[in-house]
Order: structure tokens, then C-alpha cells, then sequence
């Protein structure tokens, strides 16, 4: 009787043990009572906080929300990578905000903080093009190409800058690497062709616009542009017929549909 | 996110507008005439569009393979670098 009941009180006492195990407190307690690093602690602890709040209302698209929990972050200073992660967040709330003055200024510190930090090279470069501030664009974008020279990203990104710079050489071997590897990416098809028209060289701007086609045979801006192409080479039956093409294929884009009716309308058809 | 980077949709809109009646008063006198064709064909020539952000990163950092935008921004291929589609491109 003796032997059962204490087989009986040890049985219990090891399953008691085995749920204190499972039940252990998922933030341990400080092992310590100094002032400063009890501080320390907490502050970490708001950090994490914040980070998941703030990541939470960016996931629902509450900017603001966003915006505030990483701005008292910020203001922690916390040490890296939480200072230039915050602050890449922070700028991606202020985007979303229109506040893309903000955002650069947000993603400048992050990239003083951590200079390898890619992700906030591809998203300064796209809010400087929006900003149109070309020049710092393109000097981000260098540097972007520096550090990831194989970066579809980075290709795409300081070709469109170049593009919209003016410096069409540089567009035309950006897009040309792009394609080396992507040679279905339709849009840097286009983006070629664009380098070469304006480098005057109709036949391969011809040629990118027709491969582009090829992979997207309803890709308007494409087909407009090919009109044009053919303008300039004296086509004047293939370019109106391009741009009556492309004036289909942009339904649903207003903007493009006008221009390609009037490029067609504005080519005498032949009598 | 595009719309937050950029208010080129209206600027775009206006640009045609504008682009479209030139474009429709040259025609009236005939393209061989045309002193400015050579603007007016170029301004139809609009690149393509900047890449959109790249998403979010958690407290744990930009290293590290569960970071999928760091990713993206070194990845070689259009896909995984969510490079931007244009309207009829698949």
C-alpha cells in the first residue's frame, strides 16, 4: 500500500514537472537589477513592439500608423540593423504618404547607416526618378550597379534613369546586360529600342521592338512605338498601320489610345 | 505602391492630351511639312515605368535569406526582381 501510493505521489510529481517545461515564459526575466540595463531591456522590447505593429499597419496599408510606430523608433536610436531597417519602413510609409521628399531623406540616413544595404538603393533610385531628381537618381543608381553589378534591378533602374537623362549609350548597355539573361522580359525590349532610336539606330530599334511584340503581341506602347520607328524610316503604310494596331491594343489606356489615333490620322492613307 | 512613387498617371494624361492635339493639328497640313515631327515623335516615346518599392523588412534585418526585398534587389532574374509589366505584357 506504502509502495503504490509513493509510485503514485512520484508519477504526479514528474507530470507536474513536464508542464512547468511547456508552459516557460517566452520573455526571460532580467537576471539583473541594474538600472541602466533594465532600461537597456525595455527599450529593446519597445523596439520589437513597434516593429511588429508598425509592419502590421503597413500590411493593412494604415501609413500613418506605420509611419508613427517607426518614427519613435527612429527617434530610439537603435543599433543596426534595427536603425537602417527602421528607417527603410519609415520611408516606405512616407511613400505610400506622398511625402517623397521624407522617404529619400529616410533611406539616405539607412544607407549612411548600412552603405550595402541594396533593397534601399532599388527604392531610392525609384523616388528619386519620382521626385525627377536625375542626378541623384543616377549617382545611387552607380553605386547600386557598383555593389550588384549582376542586379536585374539595378540594370533596369539606372537604365530608365539614363533614359530619362538623356544618356542613351548607357540605356542601351544596361538593358542590353538585362536582356543577356531576361531575354523574355518584353519591357526591356522595349526600353532598348528606345536607346537605339535615339542613338539613331532605326534597324536594331526595329528589331527590339519587334522581338518585343513577339513576346507581347498586345503590348501597345510597344506597337506605338514602332510606329514611330517606321515613320522615321520612311514606312509610311507599315507606320500607319502600326498605330492603328497600337489605337486597339490600348483600350483601357486613354492616354496612349489618343496619341496613337492621332499619329494614324495624322499619316494620309494611301489613295 | 506605383501611385505613391509617382504622380506621372495625370502628368501622363495631360502630356497626351496635349501631345495628341499637336500631333492632330500637324496632320491637317500633312507629316512631310512638319517642321517639329521629329519632337513630337520623340515625346511620344515615353520609357517605361521605375520599378515599384520593394516591401517591408522585420527587426531581424536585411541579411539573411528570409529577407525576400534584399533579395529581390540582387536577384538577376525580371521575376524575382519584380521588375514592373507594362499594359499587354504577360
Amino acid at each position: 500500500m506504502r509502495v503504490a501510493l509513493l509510485v503514485a505521489l512520484l508519477t504526479q510529481l514528474t507530470a507536474t514537472s513536464g508542464i512547468a517545461q511547456t508552459y516557460s515564459p517566452q520573455t526571460p526575466v532580467p537576471r539583473t537589477t541594474s538600472a541602466p540595463a533594465l532600461r537597456a531591456v525595455a527599450v529593446r522590447r519597445e523596439i520589437e513592439e513597434r516593429f511588429t505593429i508598425g509592419l502590421a499597419a503597413e500590411g493593412r496599408s494604415d501609413w500613418k500608423a506605420a509611419a508613427a510606430e517607426f518614427e519613435r523608433i527612429v527617434a530610439l536610436r537603435p543599433p543596426e540593423p534595427l536603425g537602417s531597417t527602421a528607417r527603410y519602413d519609415l520611408a516606405i510609409a512616407y511613400a505610400n504618404l506622398q511625402r517623397n521628399e521624407d522617404a529619400a531623406r529616410e533611406l539616405r540616413a539607412a544607407l549612411s547607416l548600412d552603405p550595402g544595404f541594396l533593397a534601399a538603393m532599388a527604392n531610392l533610385v525609384s523616388i528619386d526618378i519620382a521626385l525627377r531628381n536625375l542626378s541623384e537618381a543616377r549617382k545611387v543608381a552607380d553605386r547600386y550597379m557598383t555593389l550588384a553589378p549582376d542586379s536585374a534591378r539595378a540594370l533596369y533602374s539606372r537604365g530608365i534613369v539614363a533614359l530619362q537623362a538623356g544618356d542613351a549609350a548607357t540605356a542601351r548597355d544596361d538593358f542590353g546586360k538585362l536582356l543577356h539573361v531576361n531575354p523574355s522580359y518584353a519591357v526591356a525590349h522595349y526600353d532598348l529600342a528606345l536607346a537605339e532610336e535615339r542613338l539613331g539606330r532605326y534597324d536594331a530599334a526595329e528589331r527590339e521592338l519587334r522581338s518585343a511584340l513577339g513576346l507581347a503581341p498586345g503590348y501597345a506602347r510597344a506597337r506605338l512605338a514602332l510606329g514611330v520607328v517606321l515613320l522615321r524610316e520612311g514606312e509610311h503604310g507599315a507606320a500607319r498601320n502600326a498605330f492603328a494596331q497600337a489605337t486597339v491594343d490600348a483600350s483601357g489606356d486613354p492616354a496612349l489610345q489618343n496619341i496613337a489615333a492621332a499619329m494614324r490620322d495624322s499619316i494620309k492613307s494611301p489613295q | 505602391m506605383m501611385e505613391a512613387v509617382s504622380r506621372i498617371p495625370l502628368l501622363r494624361v495631360l502630356t497626351a492630351a496635349l501631345l495628341a492635339g499637336a500631333i492632330f493639328c500637324l496632320g491637317r497640313f500633312g507629316i512631310a511639312g512638319a517642321a517639329s515631327l521629329d519632337d513630337l515623335l520623340a515625346g511620344a516615346l515615353a520609357p517605361s515605368a521605375a520599378p515599384a518599392l520593394l516591401g517591408p523588412i522585420t527587426s531581424a534585418g536585411r541579411v539573411g535569406w528570409e529577407c525576400k526585398p534584399e533579395r529581390a534587389a540582387g536577384a538577376a532574374g525580371w521575376q524575382e526582381a519584380e521588375l514592373p509589366l507594362d499594359r499587354g505584357t504577360p
